[in-house]
C-alpha cells in the first residue's frame, strides 16, 4: 500500500535516525585542526620545569644558566609572578611553587622560547636545590597519628590592595573536604536486616589518557584583553576563574575551543599549565603556546579519583533492602580538584540505587603526596556502584534468592521519590534489569557456570550484572543549570545554531542540529552548528553531567520553536490560515493535517526579508531545567530527569594465569529516547570499553608518589581484539521533561561494566575480589588466596 | 643526541664494515628499539650512527643446505609471512604472529631484535628452541671475515651480546629440525597484541613413543637473557612424559630460571606462570 500523503510528510522525521557526526568526515581525513595544529604569528613555546622530588621545601632555584639559551625569551619562577594567586576548587594551589613541592608533578620553572628545543634546553640548566620532606603516600598514613601536614599553614597571597589575605585555610588534619549524608537510621535498619554483609574495597587510579595532549595557547591584544585557545569543557566558568586569577574584568577574556582531542571530564578544572601559559605571554608579550609530551600528560593530567571504601549493607528476610553505611576515604592527592566532590555523585548511588530505607554516607577526601584528582566520566559513580552491586549480589546467595529476583524485588517504578529527596518522573529500571537479564540469559547462565567451580578444568566462565543510576538532566551543582541558544535562518533557509553547548567528541554538535531540524522541517546538512568562541556563543555551565543533549538540546529545541512560530504566523495569513493548522516538513510550509506544501521554507524566508516589513528570522532561547540545589542535608531533586541502565558481562577466567577475557557485555540503557541512532550506539560502545579498561586493565601505578607507567607500553589501555562482542538494547521511556524524550547517556555506559566484571569472576571462580584492577596477576594471587584484600585504617574510626 | 656527528647510509655489506671498522658507531635497522631507548636516554649514539636499511643483502630468507637462514634486516612481518618459516620453523611463525603490532612488525626487524638481548625478546625464545646460530661480519673493502655463534653463546646478558663493536650481525640460521618435530609458543602477556611478554615458553622436540626425544627447551623474560633450561631438557629426554616426569620437568625449569620483579610482574608470578603454562604445553605436547 502506498503511504499516505501524511504518512509521507512524517517519514522524514530524523529521531531514531543513524544520522553520521557532522565532524567525521574532517576527522576521519585527517583535516582537523586541533589546538597542536594552530600556531599563531609570533607565537612563543613553553615548557614546564617539574618537581623531581615528591615532598620537599625548595632551597633555591637558579635560572641564570637557562635565561642565557640563545632564544630563549622568559624563564620564570613563583618569585617573578609574586601576584599569583591560587586554583582549584578550594583555592588550595598555587600554578608556581614558591616553598615546597607537594608532588612529583609540582611546577617550579617555566621557559617561554622560540623553539621547542631551546625550551628543553633551558629547563636542562635549571638547578634546583631541595630539602626532602617526610612523605604521604596513601591517605590512612595521612589520617595517622602524627601525619606531617601537607597544607598545615595558611596560604596568603596579596589582595587587591597589596596586603595579604588568607585565600586558603591552614587545614589541620590533612583533611581537605569531608561529607556526611543521612536519611533514617542506619542502627534500626540493621536490627530488621536477616543478613548483613560488610567490605572495604579499594577503587585505583587511572587516568583519561586523551588522545589529544593538553595544551593551551594564550595571547594578549594591544588592549591587554587576554584570547585563549583552549580546551576547557566549561568555558563559561574558566573565563570568570581565569580572570580572577588575573584580577582582571571577565569580559576582557575571550576563549576560543579548538577541536578537542578528548575530554572525558579532565578539562573540567584549571590546571597550573593554563595560567603558568599566561603568564609568560603576559611577560613576553608574545603568544605562548604550551603542549604536554605524552609522559607530562601521564604524569601532570588528573586521575580518577582513587577510594577506599567501607560498605556494611542488609536486608530483610524477603530480599528487601534494609539499610546502607558506608565510610570511604578518598586520596585527594597534594591538591583539591573536582575528585574531591565525587561523594555528590557516590553519595546518590549509595541513598538511591534501588530502594534504601535507611542509609548513612560518610566521605572524607584526605591530602596526601600522590597525584590529585580531577573529573572522570561517571564522576564517583563507578567507585560508588562497585561496591554496592558486590553487595547485591552477595546480599541475594546469603539468602539464597535469585539475584535478579532480588533486583527486580528492590528496584523503583516511575513516579517514585527517593529519601535523598530524587523524583524519578520516568524510570526504566526494571526494563533494563529484565531486558538485560532476558538478552543475556542471565538466570540460567548464572546458576550453570556454578557447576563448573571444582570440574578441574583450569578455563572458567563466568556471567554477572549491575546496574546503575546516574543524573539523565543536568545536575544543578551552579547558580545555574542552563544552555542558551541562537538560531539565525538565512535566505536559502540555512540555519546557523549558536549554542552554548560545547563539543568535546560526544556528537552534541549533531544531535543538537538533529532536533533543530526536527522543528523547523529541514535536512541535518543545513545546520552549521557555532559553540567554541565565548565572544560569540550564549552562555552555558559546561559539558559535564552527561547533561548536554538534555539541557543544550531543550534549549535548541525552545529557539527552534520561537522560529518555527515565527514562521508560521506570519505565513498563515498569507495562505487563509491560522498558525495551527501549518506545520514545517520537508523544507516546506505544509497543511499540518495533511502534508500538503504551502511554499517552500527558503522562497518563504526570501519573501520576509525582501518585503515591506522587512524581517529576518532569528531567535533566542535560553534552558533553565526544573532542577533545584541540593540543600544542606544534600538532599533535592538535583536533576530533571535520571537514568539507569543494567549491563550483563559474560568473562572466561584462565585460572592458571589469572587472565580475565570480557566476551560479551548485554547492556540496557534507559536513555528516555535514542534521538541520533548512530551517535547513541557511538557513546554506549565507547563507554564500554572505557569501562572494560577500568576494570581489567588500566592501572596508573603510584608508588612513593611517583608513577611507574607514564607510557602507553605499561599503562595498558584496550586495544581492539580485547572489545567484547555487545548486545545494547535501548528503553525508551520518554521522559516528559526531555529533547524529545532524551536523558542523558554520556557517563552511564562506564559505570557499571567493573561491578558486573567483578560478579562474572566470582560467579566463574567462587572468588571475590574487592580491589580493582582485575590484572591477570591480581586475579591470579587472589585465586591462590596470595592476595592482600584492602583493609580498613584502624585509627580512622 | 648531540654527540652524534656523522650519519652513513651504505649500499652494501663491504661499505657498512668499513664504517664499523672506521671508529665507534651506532647501528640502526627498523628503529623501534634504539629511538625510544635513545629518546629516554637509556642509550646513548655513538659519534657515527650507521643506516644498514640500505644493505640489500641483509634481507630475505633462503633454504639452503638444510638450514633456514634469514638475514639480518629481514622484518618480523616478512617472517610472519614466509611460507618456508611458517612450515619449517612454526615456533618462530607463532613468536612473529603475537609480536607487537602490524606497524611495528612493519619496521622491526630479527637483527634488532637479537641484538637488542631484551630477555623478552620474542624472536629469542624460539630460536633457541631452534638450536640457531648467528653470523657476525668485519672486515671491508679489504675482504669480510665472518664467525658463527650459537645464538645461546651470542647472549650474554641484559642488552649485552657476544657482538664486537666492529661486527655486523648479518644472518640467523636454523638447521631444519628432523622430521616428527613438534613444537609449542606461548607469549604471556597481558592482552593479545602490542604486549611485551611477561613471560614465554617455547618447547620443540621429536616425539616418539610418549616420550619427546632431542627436546630442547626456551625461557624468555624470567633471566637476564632468553635461556635454554638444559637439565628440565634432560629429565624429558629421560623417559616418557607422564604426570611425574612433567612434575620434574617444572620443577627442573623451575630451578633454571630467575626472574625479577617489575611493573610488569612480581617475579613469584612470573615462576607460577612459567609452572602451569610450562604444564600446559607439556600436556598438550603429549597429551596422555
Ligand atoms: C610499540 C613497540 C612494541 C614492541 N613490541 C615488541 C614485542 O612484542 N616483542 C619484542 O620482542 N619486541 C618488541 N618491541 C621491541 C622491538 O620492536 C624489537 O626488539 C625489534 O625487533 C627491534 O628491531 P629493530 O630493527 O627496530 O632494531 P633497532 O632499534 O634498529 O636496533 C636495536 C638494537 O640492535 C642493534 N642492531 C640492529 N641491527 C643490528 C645488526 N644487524 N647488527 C648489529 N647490531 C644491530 C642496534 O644498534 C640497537 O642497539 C617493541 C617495540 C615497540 C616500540
Amino acid at each position: 500500500m502506498a503511504p499516505t500523503p501524511r504518512e509521507e510528510a512524517f517519514a522524514d522525521s530524523l529521531i531514531g535516525r543513524r544520522v553520521p557526526k557532522l565532524d567525521a568526515p574532517d576527522k576521519a581525513s585527517g583535516r582537523t585542526r586541533y589546538l597542536h595544529d594552530i600556531n599563531v604569528p609570533g607565537q612563543l613555546h613553553a615548557k614546564i620545569l617539574r618537581s623531581t622530588e615528591v615532598h620537599a621545601r625548595i632551597v633555591s632555584i637558579d635560572v641564570e644558566a637557562a635565561r642565557r639559551v640563545p632564544g630563549v625569551h622568559a624563564v620564570i619562577t613563583a618569585a617573578d609572578v609574586p601576584w599569583q594567586r591560587p586554583i582549584g576548587i578550594t583555592k588550595d594551589h598555587m600554578p608556581l611553587k614558591a616553598d615546597v613541592v607537594r608532588s612529583r608533578r609540582d611546577e617550579i620553572a617555566a621557559v617561554a622560547a622560540d623553539t621547542v628545543e631551546a625550551a628543553e634546553e633551558a629547563l636542562r640548566l635549571i638547578r634546583v636545590a631541595y630539602e626532602p620532606l617526610p612523605i604521604l603516600t596513601n591517605s590512612a598514613q595521612a589520617l595517622g597519628p602524627g601525619a606531617p601536614l601537607l597544607h598545615g599553614e595558611d596560604l596568603r597571597v596579596p589582595g587587591r590592595n597589596g596586603a595579604l589575605e588568607v585565600v586558603h585555610k591552614a587545614c589541620s588534619d590533612n583533611v581537605s573536604m569531608a561529607y556526611e549524608y543521612g536519611h533514617g537510621d542506619v542502627t534500626q535498619g540493621e536490627r530488621e536486616s536477616a543478613v548483613v554483609v560488610e567490605d572495604v574495597f579499594w577503587l585505583h587510579y587511572v587516568t583519561h589518557c586523551c588522545m589529544g595532549v593538553s595544551g593551551v595557547i594564550a595571547e594578549f591584544d594591544a588592549s591587554g584583553n587576554l584570547l585563549l585557545y583552549s580546551n576547557t569543557q566549561v568555558p563559561f566558568l574558566h573565563k570568570r576563574e581565569f580572570a580572577e586569577l588575573l584580577g582582571i574584568d571577565p569580559g576582557r577574556i575571550r576563549i576560543i575551543q579548538p577541536p578537542i582531542g578528548g575530554g572525558f571530564g579532565s578539562k573540567l578544572d584549571i590546571y597550573p599549565f593554563e595560567p603558568i601559559a599566561i603568564f609568560l605571554a603576559k611577560m613576553t608579550r608574545r603568544p605562548v603556546k604550551l603542549l604536554f609530551t605524552r609522559e607530562e600528560e601521564f604524569i601532570a593530567s588528573p586521575t580518577r579519583q582513587p577510594v577506599l571504601l567501607k560498605l556494611r549493607s542488609g536486608c530483610d528476610r524477603e530480599g528487601r533492602l534494609t539499610f546502607r553505611a558506608v565510610d570511604t576515604i578518598h586520596d585527594n592527592g597534594a591538591y583539591t580538584s573536582w575528585g574531591a566532590t565525587t561523594p555528590f555523585v557516590m553519595m546518590q548511588t549509595i541513598s538511591s540505587l534501588y530502594r534504601v530505607p535507611h542509609c548513612h554516607y560518610r566521605t572524607r577526601a584526605v591530602y596526601t603526596n600522590n597525584p590529585y584528582a580531577g573529573s572522570f566520566r561517571g564522576y564517583g559513580n563507578l567507585q560508588a556502584t562497585f561496591a554496592v552491586e558486590a553487595h547485591m549480589d552477595k546480599l541475594a546467595d546469603a539468602l539464597g534468592m535469585d539475584a535478579l529476583e532480588f533486583r527486580l524485588l528492590n528496584a523503583q517504578d516511575p513516579g517514585e521519590s527517593t529519601p535523598q529527596g530524587m523524583h524519578f518522573r520516568s524510570c526504566g529500571f526494571k526494563e533494563c534489569l529484565g531486558t538485560a537479564a532476558e538478552r543475556s540469559d542471565y538466570e540460567a547462565k548464572r546458576r550453570g557456570n556454578l557447576e563448573h567451580w571444582n570440574d578441574g578444568n583450569p578455563i572458567k566462565r563466568g556471567i554477572g550484572m549491575a546496574s546503575m543510576l546516574h543524573v539523565g538532566g543536568g545536575a544543578k551543582m551552579y547558580p545555574s543549570d542552563g544552555c542558551g541558544t541562537i538560531i539565525k535562518l538565512d535566505d536559502f533557509a540555512k540555519v546557523t545554531l549558536i549554542t552554548g553547548a560545547s563539543e568535546i567528541g560526544q556528537g552534541s554538535e549533531t544531535v543538537l542540529a538533529l532536533l533543530v531540524c526536527e522543528e523547523l522541517g529541514l535536512p541535518i546538512d543545513s545546520v552549521t552548528v557555532v559553540n567554541n568562541d565565548t565572544a560569540i556563543t550564549p552562555w552555558d555551565v559546561g559539558v559535564h553531567a552527561s547533561r548536554t543533549t538534555f539541557i543544550g538540546g531543550n534549549s535548541a529545541i525552545g529557539a527552534a520553536r520561537k522560529a518555527k512560530r515565527k514562521i508560521l504566523e506570519t505565513a498563515a495569513p498569507k495562505a487563509g490560515r491560522t498558525p495551527d493548522d501549518l506545520d514545517l516538513r520537508g523544507g516546506h510550509i505544509v497543511l499540518k493535517a495533511t502534508g500538503e506544501r504551502i511554499q517552500e521554507i527558503g522562497r518563504f524566508l526570501r519573501s520576509l526579508h525582501f518585503s515591506e516589513k522587512a524581517e529576518l528570522v532569528m531567535t533566542t532561547y535560553y534552558y533553565e531545567p526544573p532542577s533545584v540545589h541540593l540543600d544542606r542535608n544534600y538532599k533535592g531533586d538535583v536533576s530533571a530527569a535520571y537514568a539507569w541502565a543494567t549491563q550483563v558481562a559474560e568473562v572466561e577466567v584462565d585460572t592458571d594465569t589469572g587472565i580475565v577475557r570480557l566476551l560479551k557485555i548485554t547492556a540496557a540503557h534507559d536513555v528516555g529516547r535514542v534521538l541520533n541512532r548512530l551517535g547513541i550506539e557511538g557513546q554506549i560502545e565507547g563507554g564500554i570499553v572505557m569501562g572494560q579498561g577500568y576494570a581489567l586493565s588500566e592501572d596508573l601505578l603510584v608508588e612513593d608518589g611517583m608513577i611507574r607507567n607514564p607510557n602507553f607500553r605499561d599503562y595498558k589501555l584496550v586495544t581492539a581484539p580485547e572489545i567484547p562482542e555487545m548486545d545494547v538494547s535501548f528503553i525508551e521511556t520518554m521522559d516528559g521533561e526531555g529533547p524529545q524524550g532524551a536523558k542523558g547517556v554520556g557517563e552511564a555506559p562506564a559505570i557499571c561494566i567493573a561491578a558486573a566484571v567483578a560478579n562474572a569472576i566470582y560467579n566463574a571462580t567462587g572468588t571475590r575480589i574487592y580491589a580493582l584492577p582485575f590484572t591477570p596477576e591480581k586475579v591470579y594471587r587472589a585465586l591462590r588466596g596470595a592476595n592482600m584484600p584492602p583493609k580498613w585504617p584502624e585509627d580512622a574510626a | 643526541m648531540a654527540e652524534l656527528r656523522n650519519y652513513a647510509a651504505p649500499r652494501s655489506l663491504a661499505e657498512a664494515l668499513q664504517v664499523l671498522a672506521s671508529g665507534p658507531a651506532t647501528v640502526l635497522a627498523g628503529g623501534t628499539d634504539l629511538m625510544p631507548q635513545s629518546r629516554s636516554a637509556r642509550v646513548r649514539f655513538a659519534p657515527t650512527l650507521l643506516n644498514i636499511q640500505g644493505v640489500a643483502e641483509l634481507r630475505g630468507v633462503r633454504r639452503r643446505d638444510g638450514a633456514v637462514e634469514i638475514g639480518a634486516l629481514t622484518t618480523i612481518a616478512t617472517l610472519r609471512d614466509d611460507p618456508a618459516v611458517r612450515n619449517g620453523a612454526p615456533v618462530l611463525w607463532q613468536a612473529c604472529d603475537h609480536f607487537a603490532s602490524d606497524q611495528i612488525r612493519n619496521a622491526a626487524t630479527i637483527g634488532g631484535n637479537i641484538c637488542n638481548a631484551s630477555p623478552a625478546g620474542d624472536t629469542l625464545v624460539p630460536l633457541l628452541v631452534l638450536d640457531a646460530s648467528v653470523v657476525l661480519a668485519s672486515g671491508g673493502a679489504a675482504g669480510i671475515h665472518e664467525r658463527r655463534l650459537p645464538l645461546s653463546e651470542f647472549l650474554t646478558g641484559p642488552g649485552r651480546t657476544a657482538r664486537r663493536p666492529e661486527e655486523l650481525l648479518v644472518e640467523v640460521r636454523i638447521p631444519v629440525p628432523a622430521s616428527g618435530w613438534v613444537d609449542r609458543y606461548v607469549k604471556f602477556g597481558t592482552r593479545p597484541a602490542l604486549d611485551i611478554s611477561t613471560i614465554a615458553l617455547a618447547l620443540g622436540g621429536t616425539l616418539f613413543d610418549g616420550r619427546l626425544e632431542n627436546a630442547r627447551l626456551a625461557l624468555g623474560a624470567v633471566a637476564p637473557t632468553a635461556i635454554r633450561a638444559h637439565d628440565a631438557e634432560r629429565v624429558l629426554a629421560e623417559g616418557p612424559l607422564d604426570r611425574a616426569r612433567i612434575d620434574r620437568v617444572v620443577d627442573a625449569a623451575d630451578a633454571a630460571i630467575h626472574p625479577i620483579s617489575d611493573v610488569r610482574a612480581s617475579d613469584w608470578y612470573r615462576r607460577e606462570l612459567v609452572h602451569n603454562l610450562l604444564r600446559r604445553i607439556l600436556t598438550d605436547v603429549c597429551p596422555n
